[in-house]
């Protein structure tokens, strides 16, 4: 990756976003690969029903704490070798 | 997330004709914002003939019978959230019919943009901004006002 200047912080959000077309797929798709490589996240499979939005976002807090102590494990354990 | 799954799944759904809005991260990441997530969230038009569609688009991506128990008697009953993890992919699928007293699919602002050549529905930035600035997520109230500074936005 090239270096990038800014004269404000307010200039690197700027550079965060992209208009929408090939730049920002690209950027989304750079995200999304290294997200997953590197979490490797997993959710069991089925269908969840919820009563209320809360109860979801409570579903998704499980996730990732177990997805978090998943890739501590990993971690911990590529250290020891 | 995987990039090309997710395409995947709205191509699906925009050719069988699900009615649907997306929002959450992924509206996020296609107003411009490119950012990690794990999961796609749509908010659907809340009728026993869509559900079945959101079916029939979701059993043309995987096989898998667990899709049959997405049911209308659900999202339009008791159960107005169902997440949807498909047989091995890291990815799931979040359906909403309603979300509190605040939020429900006719509500809600929205425009079709392109995905990588793939019509999408997508709530407005100013929607999405509404529907994450007075959340208790600390990560949704990053989002709202990242949205807010990019795109100029203030309450309203």
């Amino acid at each position: 990756m090239p270096v990038r200047k800014f004269r404000d912080v307010s200039e690197m959000e700027d550079a965060l976003w992209h208009e929408r077309g090939p730049a920002l797929f690209a950027a989304i798709r750079r995200v999304w690969d290294f997200a997953a490589r590197t979490v490797q996240p997993r959710f069991p499979h089925g269908v969840y029903r919820h009563r209320s939005v809360e109860e979801m976002n409570a579903q998704d807090e499980r996730w990732a704490q177990a997805n978090f102590d998943a890739f501590h494990v990993r971690r911990v354990s590529r250290s020891q070798r | 997330m995987d990039y090309d799954l997710t395409k995947r799944v709205l191509e699906a759904l925009h050719r069988h004709g699900v009615a649907y809005k997306v929002f959450g991260a992924v509206a996020l990441n296609l107003h411009g914002l490119a950012r990690a997530t794990e999961d796609l969230d749509i908010f659907i038009d809340p009728t026993a003939e869509n559900i079945a569609r959101l079916r029939d688009a979701l059993r043309s991506v995987f096989d898998d019978p667990s899709i049959d128990e997405i049911t209308a008697d659900d999202l339009l009953g008791e159960y107005p959230a169902v997440q949807y993890a498909p047989p091995t992919e890291g990815f799931h699928l979040d359906i909403l019919t309603r979300l509190g007293e605040r939020f429900d699919y006719a509500g809600l602002d929205a425009e079709t943009v392109d995905f990588d050549g793939v019509p999408v529905t997508v709530v407005t930035a100013r929607t999405l901004f509404e529907m994450k600035k007075d959340t208790v997520r600390a990560k949704d109230r990053g989002d709202a006002e990242a949205l807010a500074r990019r795109f100029k936005l203030g309450d309203s």
